[in-house]
């Protein structure tokens, strides 16, 4: 189990105030070692200083015993009236300011032999002659003194108790540590309330979202305060949903429509068999009510057939066979399937095919070619003409189909590709067809990186056109 | 009773026209929204029934110009279910609305239904003097025995019912019994009336010299 939050906030927040705590911890810290120094720096001035008078009070003619004359023994100092051991050959003893017991200062002074010349009445009881050594201060036992050795050997020393010091520092500490915790409190709270500030727009905008993706798809996130990076993210999101909405209405539509295809034919044979049945009928009513059915049932079979190879492409469901092909082949293969119709109605096929390769769905290319001719066929009037031509142009293979046939207005033009769109905006079946084949189309040329659309040509006709890139490089190159 | 049917899909327009033909109608047909729209304004029909979506003018518009000139009842046929069509359609001034694939029986009730309604004749069995007319099930009782007609005697006899009490005129007859592809001799018309007679009784239908038949309240 981990120990950090999955809730960014939080995650922000803990980060925050640990950086805080270790920003504060190590600003205090370096704050407390300055200022003890500088306090004991402080009072190892003072201690010096005392050192000093110690050695001015010595010059002055404290306490030093006067040289021994020949044959003179060393005498017993006399008790001092007061009680200290003050000094014992009449010399004054040490009075000065820099010395009490309030303040803590002692002092000592030992004689070259080491027995003690001079000392406070309140130095620690076990205060010894330090050692002679280059360092001149010591810290003993919570005292802290500095000492001299004066050339003929004497030995003064200061000293006073660390105690308030230490006192002073801890209370410094604890005054630091206090103020720390107050301020890293402070800023945790500021931290939370500005990191609240600065999520909530998102959070807002995941609760959008969640609303829209649950169904309200025409709800759009509006635009959210805070920042520019929240901006775009809820741009990119509204994008989003305006193309899954566009999705939807169009799968919403595609199948109304096709629902709308079938329901005429269906109506028809439901209508048929009605009246085959509502009266007794001749062998040869009820063949023409045969005939009219089966020509329903075909018109729906067909229209099935559109409607399932439109779902196999939608749904990408098989692989794409990935076969090198040549659109001039295939142009050429069905017109010459198509020819006997063109003859029928009197309509002339030409063909001006270059070699125009690429890799992909043969049959599905061939269904291409079969769509817009037969639909060029349809639409032609006898002696008009229909041009093929395939070729290469910018690294793409490119199909034609021209016809001369009677066109179609530029206002359909836009919507030819849509799934049941028909030009002349009847349903009329005498023309056939529901109006998917150029869908059909779009859909082939789409799932092979292509583009179909109508080119723009002098009247009469019109000429439709597909360019298909010769290798997946290229398709990068066509769609930009 | 003469019926104008506008859709544009021909196999379903010949399935209706033959289908009310059979039934006793009158049929004309249209194939697009003009047609429709010209045919409609021109000739006084009992009932048009009329597709949604055409070519041309689609039947929302054709209805609402043809709702300018004349009362004529509608029932509007479509393939498209949303309620919002069906409001429009109605709003726009239909009569009914009816949704494809059709049921004729449902077709053929709701167009009687709305003849009678326009006619004024809400119920659907009219009694005059011993003859008693039920015009859903087209059938006639004569002092309780049924009567065999034709089909084109009912047609008469059902138009002179929808307009008892007014006067009828040759015109009107022949126009209402008649659809654009029949023109047979004018005397037609008086040929029915006197058959009809045979089979109802003469003083059933009354002459009015010079105006026309009527039937009695």
């Amino acid at each position: 189990m981990t120990l950090v939050p999955r809730s960014l906030r939080w995650r922000l927040q803990l980060w925050h105030s640990l950086l805080l705590m270790v920003v504060l911890i190590g600003f205090g810290f370096t704050a407390y070692r300055m200022y003890a120094e500088t306090r004991y720096r402080q009072l190892d001035g003072e201690l010096r200083l005392r050192v000093q008078e110690l050695t001015a009070h010595l010059d002055r003619g404290g306490p030093r015993p006067p040289p021994r004359g020949p044959g003179e023994q060393r005498r017993e100092p006399p008790p001092r009236a007061r009680g200290d051991e003050g000094p014992p050959l009449g010399r004054p003893p040490l009075e000065s300011p820099l010395f009490t017991r309030e303040s803590g200062f002692y002092f000592a002074v030992w004689r070259r032999d080491g027995e003690v010349l001079e000392r406070a009445s309140y130095a620690p009881a076990d205060l010894k002659r330090p050692v002679r050594s280059p360092e001149t201060v010591r810290t003993r036992d919570g005292f802290r003194e500095i000492y001299m050795f004066t050339p003929p050997g004497e030995c003064l020393l200061a000293g006073v108790s660390e105690a308030p010091l230490q006192a002073e520092l801890g209370k410094t500490i604890l005054h630091l540590t206090l103020l720390g915790g107050l301020v890293w409190g402070a800023g945790l709270l500021i931290g939370s309330w500005f990191t609240g500030r600065s999520i909530a727009p998102l959070q807002e905008i995941g609760a959008t979202a969640r609303r829209i993706a649950e169904g309200a798809l025409e709800e759009r996130i509006p635009p959210p305060a805070g920042g520019q990076e929240l901006v775009e993210v809820a741009a990119i999101l509204n994008e989003t949903f305006a193309r899954l909405e566009a999705t939807f209405r169009e799968q919403a539509r595609f199948t109304s429509d096709a629902a709308h295809e079938l329901n005429t034919p269906v109506s028809i044979i439901l209508g048929q068999a009605q009246l085959a049945t509502s009266r007794p009928r001749s062998m040869e009513e009820l063949t023409e009510i045969i005939g009219t059915m089966r020509r329903s049932a075909e018109r729906m079979k067909s229209l099935i057939e559109s409607l399932l190879v439109l779902s196999v492409l939608d749904s990408h469901a098989a692989e794409a066979p990935q076969i090198p092909c040549d659109l001039a082949e295939l142009a050429e293969e069905q017109v010459a399937a198509l020819q006997p119709l063109a003859l029928e109605r009197q309509v002339q096929l030409v063909t001006a095919c270059a070699p125009a390769p690429c890799t992909g769905d043969p049959d599905r290319l061939a269904q291409v070619f079969t769509n817009l001719l037969a639909n060029a066929l349809k639409y032609c009037r006898p002696g008009d003409r229909v041009c093929i031509s395939t070729g290469t142009e910018n690294g793409c293979s490119i199909a034609r189909v021209a016809d001369t046939g009677p066109g179609i207005a530029e206002a359909h033009q836009a919507r030819l590709f849509q799934r049941f769109y028909r030009a002349d905006a009847s349903r009329n079946r005498t023309t056939g067809g529901a109006g998917l084949g150029l869908a059909i189309c779009k859909s082939i040329v789409g799932a092979h990186h292509g583009t179909i659309y109508v080119e723009p040509a002098p009247p009469p006709g019109i000429t439709f056109a597909f360019r298909i890139p010769r290798t997946t490089a290229d398709a990068d190159v066509n769609r930009s | 009773m003469r019926i104008l049917v506008v859709e544009d899909e021909p196999d379903f327009l010949r399935t209706l026209l033959q289908a009310l033909r059979e039934e006793g109608y009158a049929v004309d047909g249209a194939a697009d929204g003009e047609e429709g729209l010209y045919k409609a304004k021109e000739t006084d029909y009992d009932a048009i029934v009329l597709d949604a979506m055409l070519p041309e003018i689609d039947g929302f518009e054709l209805l609402r110009r043809l709702r300018l000139h004349k009362p004529t009842p509608v029932l509007m046929l479509t393939a498209r279910f949303a309620t919002s069509d069906r409001i429009r359609g109605l709003d726009t001034g239909a009569d009914d609305y009816l949704t494809k694939p059709v049921d004729f029986g449902e077709l053929f009730a709701r167009l009687r239904a709305l003849i009678r309604r326009a006619a004024g004749t809400a119920i659907p069995v009219v009694q005059v003097g011993e003859v008693e007319v039920d015009l859903s099930a087209r059938s006639v009782r004569r002092a309780g025995e049924p009567v065999e007609l034709g089909a084109r005697e009912y047609a008469l006899l059902e138009f002179l019912v929808q307009h008892r009490g007014r006067i009828v005129t040759r015109t009107q007859l022949y126009e209402h019994l008649h659809d654009e592809n029949d023109s047979p001799l004018s005397n037609l018309v008086d040929v029915h009336v006197s058959n009809l007679r045979k089979k109802v009784g003469f003083d059933f239908i009354l002459t009015h010299r010079g105006q026309g038949y009527s039937i009695g309240r």
